[in-house]
């Protein structure tokens, strides 16, 4: 047996104490974190992370990469900037089911569809957390909250469909219900060359509902690989896809056996093309002179 | 991808390091649970998380210098990387405003996990050494078990009622 890492999962972890709740699931995803950016070995100064508002979003603090927490569901536009600004750092981008379906939504079609080469992390707890648990666009028709005290009309958005159907090469689905399982998935997530999304189901045990604790997801879960679903076949994967809710299908739902160029790849070609013809610095001032 | 443990491949070397991460990473859960009852003004339970931290350094140094005597410094081949929540609680288990008799609970879940790891792993053991290893560290989570079940005797009966009941109720719902 050998085994040899260059980084370990502490490497990551930074001296900030965590303040979410005890017993809330966003501890396992922070370990899965660390222990998948151990695994990828790319060294802390060498990774940004990105998120919004939210007691999710508070994740970067918690690592030793480059951190914004940023404004609420903007992680995604200020991850694209920085990726596209300096194009050799990884790209995490992370936040709650609010921060990315509700107020974020908007954004999530345009990386995809640009093919950021970011890997976008959402902790979804089915509820607002940091703000005391209003209704989210994940939460279940029918779910009483203070914002919804009669039961919620709404139907939840589905993420794992959303982002299928906008075309994201890498659709994953992990739960701190198997904390194995998500380093691995978080890890193959990261080296997608692409966009890639993570749906975590990431038990809010303060605000939550039973059936989405622990206990409740491991009832209903169900491990993509043992029943045979093949990750290249993205039909099947917006079949099982359609059952977010019911059941918890964890690892890759789909990704793209042959990766289109990333946005920023596309940017270099288009930069290599374009300065081909471009006037020597020096000359840059003639542009300005009429003929 | 972290790789797997592969018993059958285990050497005796092996064995004493991933017993030494084991009570590694189960020290520092303890620890991490401490703080989180200190940031929520839950001190007893935060001292018995504490010395949960302490018990598993201990063991984790006896295992440690054991395998020093016997190994020196070889590398080991063996990482963090490989153990996942074996004798660590689960982060689920801790809760705001717990109960030293929840805490004790937690820990003494851990310690029945930890033994079922070592019980599950036994049938893939090839190495007579390693089988050895493995008994003992079983058997040593059943002492375990009944220090913590000492630590639950010593406390003023259960009442019957809910911890959650001296909760009060998140102030949104
Ligand atoms: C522009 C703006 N609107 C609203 C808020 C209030 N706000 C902060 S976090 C949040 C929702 C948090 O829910 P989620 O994104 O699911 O994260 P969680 O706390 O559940 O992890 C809201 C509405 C804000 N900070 N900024
Ligand atoms: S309110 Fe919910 S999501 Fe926020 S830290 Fe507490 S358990 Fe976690
Ligand atoms: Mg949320």
């Amino acid at each position: 047996m050998s085994a040899t890492c260059e980084f370990q999962a502490k490497d990551y972890k930074s001296d900030l104490k965590p303040i979410w709740c005890p017993g809330c699931g966003d501890y396992s995803v922070v370990q899965g974190i660390y222990r998948a950016l151990a695994a990828v070995g790319r060294p802390p100064h060498e990774v940004a992370f990105i998120s919004g508002i939210g007691c999710s979003s508070r994740i970067p603090g918690y690592t030793t990469a480059y951190g914004f927490n940023t404004v609420h569901g903007r992680a995604l536009p200020i991850a694209q900037g920085i990726k596209l600004a300096n194009p050799d750092l990884l790209v995490l981008a992370a936040g709650g089911d609010g921060d990315g379906f509700s107020i974020g939504g908007g954004h999530i079609a345009h990386l995809i569809r640009r093919n950021i080469d970011i890997t976008y992390i959402v902790m979804d707890n089915q509820i607002y957390g940091l703000t005391k648990g209003q209704l989210s666009p994940t939460s279940q028709k029918g779910r009483t909250t203070c914002t919804s005290p009669y039961g919620s009309l709404e139907n939840p958005v589905n993420p794992l469909l959303y982002v299928l159907a906008y075309g994201a090469g890498f659709v994953a689905q992990a739960s701190p219900t198997d904390l194995a399982g998500m380093a691995a998935t978080l890890e193959e997530a990261i080296r997608y060359p692409g966009f890639a999304f993570v749906n975590v189901q990431s038990p809010c045990v303060t605000y939550g509902e039973e059936a989405q604790q622990i206990k409740g997801l491991k009832a209903i879960s169900e491990n993509l690989s043992a029943i045979g679903h093949n990750p290249a076949d993205r039909l099947a994967a917006m079949d099982l896809a359609q059952h977010y809710g019911e059941k918890l299908h964890l690892g890759v739902f789909y990704k793209n056996p042959e990766p289109p160029p990333t946005y920023d790849a596309l940017i270099r070609e288009r930069q290599a093309q374009l300065s081909q013809g471009a006037l020597p610095k020096e000359r840059i001032l003639d542009l300005f002179i009429k003929k | 991808m972290a790789a797997r443990i592969d018993f059958a491949s285990l050497s005796l070397m092996d064995a004493l390091d991933l017993a030494v991460l084991i009570e590694d990473e189960a020290k520092e859960r303890y620890e991490e649970f401490a703080a989180q009852m200190d940031q929520h003004r839950t001190p007893e339970a935060a001292r018995f998380f504490r010395l949960m931290a302490v018990n598993e350094a201990k063991h984790g140094q006896e295992l440690a210098d054991r395998r020093s005597q016997l190994f020196g410094g070889v590398t080991p081949t063996v990482t963090r990387a490989m153990v996942f929540e074996v004798e660590a609680p689960d982060y689920d288990q801790a809760r705001a405003f717990m109960s030293p008799r929840q805490a004790m609970k937690a820990a003494l879940a851990s310690e029945v996990k930890a033994h079922a790891f070592f019980v599950a792993a036994l049938p893939a053991l090839k190495d007579a050494k390693v089988r050895a290893l493995f008994e003992e560290l079983r058997d040593e989570e059943v002492q375990h078990q009944a220090l913590v079940k000492a630590e639950l005797a010593k406390l003023p009966p259960d009442s019957g009622l809910s911890d959650d009941d001296f909760v009060d109720e998140p102030t949104a719902q």
